[in-house]
C-alpha cells in the first residue's frame, strides 16, 4: 500500500530521484555531534509552527479580545496552557540552537566561498527569528507585552528625522494600540514564517547542492 | 573537497544520528515546557506604566541603551545594534585576503563576547 503510494508520486513528481540525492549526498567521514545542532534548530521551528497554528484556533487578535482569549485558552481549553508553554520553549530552544549552529558554522570555517551565500541566508533567517520573538511578544496582550513593545517601538524615535514616521509604521498610529496588535500579529503569523520558510528552502538545497564543509 | 578522506552517506551513516538529535530537541522542548509553563500577566493598566523588562534574547540591547543617555541614544538603539548585525550577515565578506581568517576570528569574538557580557549583566545584576 504505502509503496504503491510512493510509486504514484515518483512517478507524478519524479520523488524518488530528488530524495535519492538529498538522502545519499556523500559527506565527509568523521562529523561530530555538533553538526547536528542544524536540525535541532529547524526541528524547533517546526514545533513552533505547529503549536502556533493550534494558538490561532482560540487566539482572536483584538485589542478588546486578545487578553481575555488568552485567559481562556490557558484556563478553559483543554492543555491549552501546556500548547502556549511549548510554543514559548520552542522559541526559546531555537534562538539557542540557531545561535549554537552559527557558532559551530563559524568555528569551521564553513562560511567560506563557496558557502557564503548560504551564511547570509542563514544570518537573515536568524534576524527573522528574533523578529518573530519581538512581534510574539506583544501578543499576549497584558501589561508586560504592552510596555515592552511602547520601549521597544519607541527605539525608533532616535533616528534623526524619520524617527516619528518609523514609530507611526511600527505602531499603525501614535501609540500602541489595537492598530498595533493587528499588524504585530500579521508579522508574526505571515509575513515572518512566509519569509523563513523562503530562506530554510534556500538555506536547505544550498546544502544539498554544496555538501557540508569538511571541518577544521 | 574533504581532508578526512573516507566519505559517508547521509543515509544510512548519519540520518539515525540527526532524527535522534531532533527527538533530543522536542524532549527537551517539552520537558521544560511542562515544568516552567508561563503566566497570564495582570491586564494592561494605562495608568500604571512599569519598567517592562525584555526577553533574555533582547537583553544586551536592553542594556546597551543604558550606556547611550540623551542624544548619544541612536548609538543604542540602532548604531550599535546595526553593525553588530551587519558584520554578523557579512562575515564571509571580513574573512578575505591572507589575514582574512584572523579579522573574521576577531570581529567573531568581540560579537560574541560583547553579546555574551550585555546578556549576563542585566541577568545577573537582576535589573
Amino acid at each position: 500500500m504505502i509503496r504503491r503510494i510512493i510509486n504514484l508520486l515518483d512517478r507524478w513528481f519524479g520523488t524518488k530521484e530528488a530524495h535519492r540525492n538529498f538522502l545519499a549526498r556523500a559527506l565527509p567521514g568523521k562529523i561530530g555531534v555538533s553538526y547536528c545542532l542544524g536540525g535541532m534548530a529547524f526541528t524547533a521551528f517546526l514545533v513552533s509552527v505547529l503549536t502556533g497554528l493550534l494558538l490561532s484556533i482560540y487566539y482572536v487578535p483584538s485589542g478588546t479580545e486578545a487578553y481575555p482569549s488568552i485567559v481562556t485558552l490557558h484556563n478553559e481549553v483543554w492543555f491549552g496552557w501546556g500548547i502556549r508553554s511549548i510554543h514559548k520553549w520552542s522559541a526559546n530552544f531555537l534562538i539557542i540552537f540557531v545561535a549554537l549552529h552559527a557558532v559551530r558554522v563559524f568555528l569551521h570555517k564553513a562560511y567560506r566561498p563557496p558557502r557564503e551565500l548560504n551564511w547570509m541566508a542563514g544570518a537573515l533567517g536568524f534576524v527573522l527569528i528574533m523578529a518573530s520573538g519581538f512581534t510574539g511578544y506583544l501578543l499576549p496582550w497584558d501589561q508586560k507585552a504592552y510596555w515592552a513593545t511602547v520601549v521597544g517601538t519607541s527605539m525608533a524615535k532616535t533616528v534623526p528625522g524619520a524617527g516619528g514616521l518609523l514609530v507611526r509604521l511600527l505602531r499603525g498610529g501614535p501609540e500602541v494600540a489595537g492598530a498595533t496588535l493587528v499588524r504585530f500579529y500579521s508579522m508574526h503569523v505571515l509575513w515572518i514564517p512566509f519569509g523563513l520558510m523562503l530562506i530554510f528552502w534556500t538555506h536547505f538545497h544550498m546544502v544539498k547542492r554544496q555538501g557540508i564543509s569538511g571541518g577544521l | 573537497m574533504s581532508q578526512n578522506g573516507n566519505k559517508k552517506a547521509f543515509y544510512p551513516d548519519y540520518l539515525p544520528f540527526v532524527l535522534v538529535a531532533a527527538l533530543i530537541a522536542v524532549e527537551a522542548i517539552i520537558a521544560s515546557a511542562l515544568l516552567f509553563p508561563p503566566r497570564i500577566g495582570p491586564a494592561i493598566d494605562l495608568t500604571a506604566p512599569y519598567q517592562p523588562k525584555p526577553e533574555w534574547y533582547f537583553l544586551w540591547i536592553y542594556q546597551l541603551l543604558r550606556y547611550f543617555p540623551g542624544s548619544w541614544a541612536i548609538f543604542g538603539t540602532v548604531l550599535l545594534p546595526a553593525l553588530l548585525i551587519l558584520s554578523f550577515i557579512f562575515m564571509p565578506y571580513i574573512d578575505r585576503g591572507p589575514r582574512g581568517r584572523k579579522k573574521s576570528l576577531l570581529v567573531g569574538i568581540v560579537l560574541f563576547t560583547s553579546l555574551a557580557v550585555l546578556t549576563l549583566i542585566p541577568v545577573l545584576t537582576g535589573r
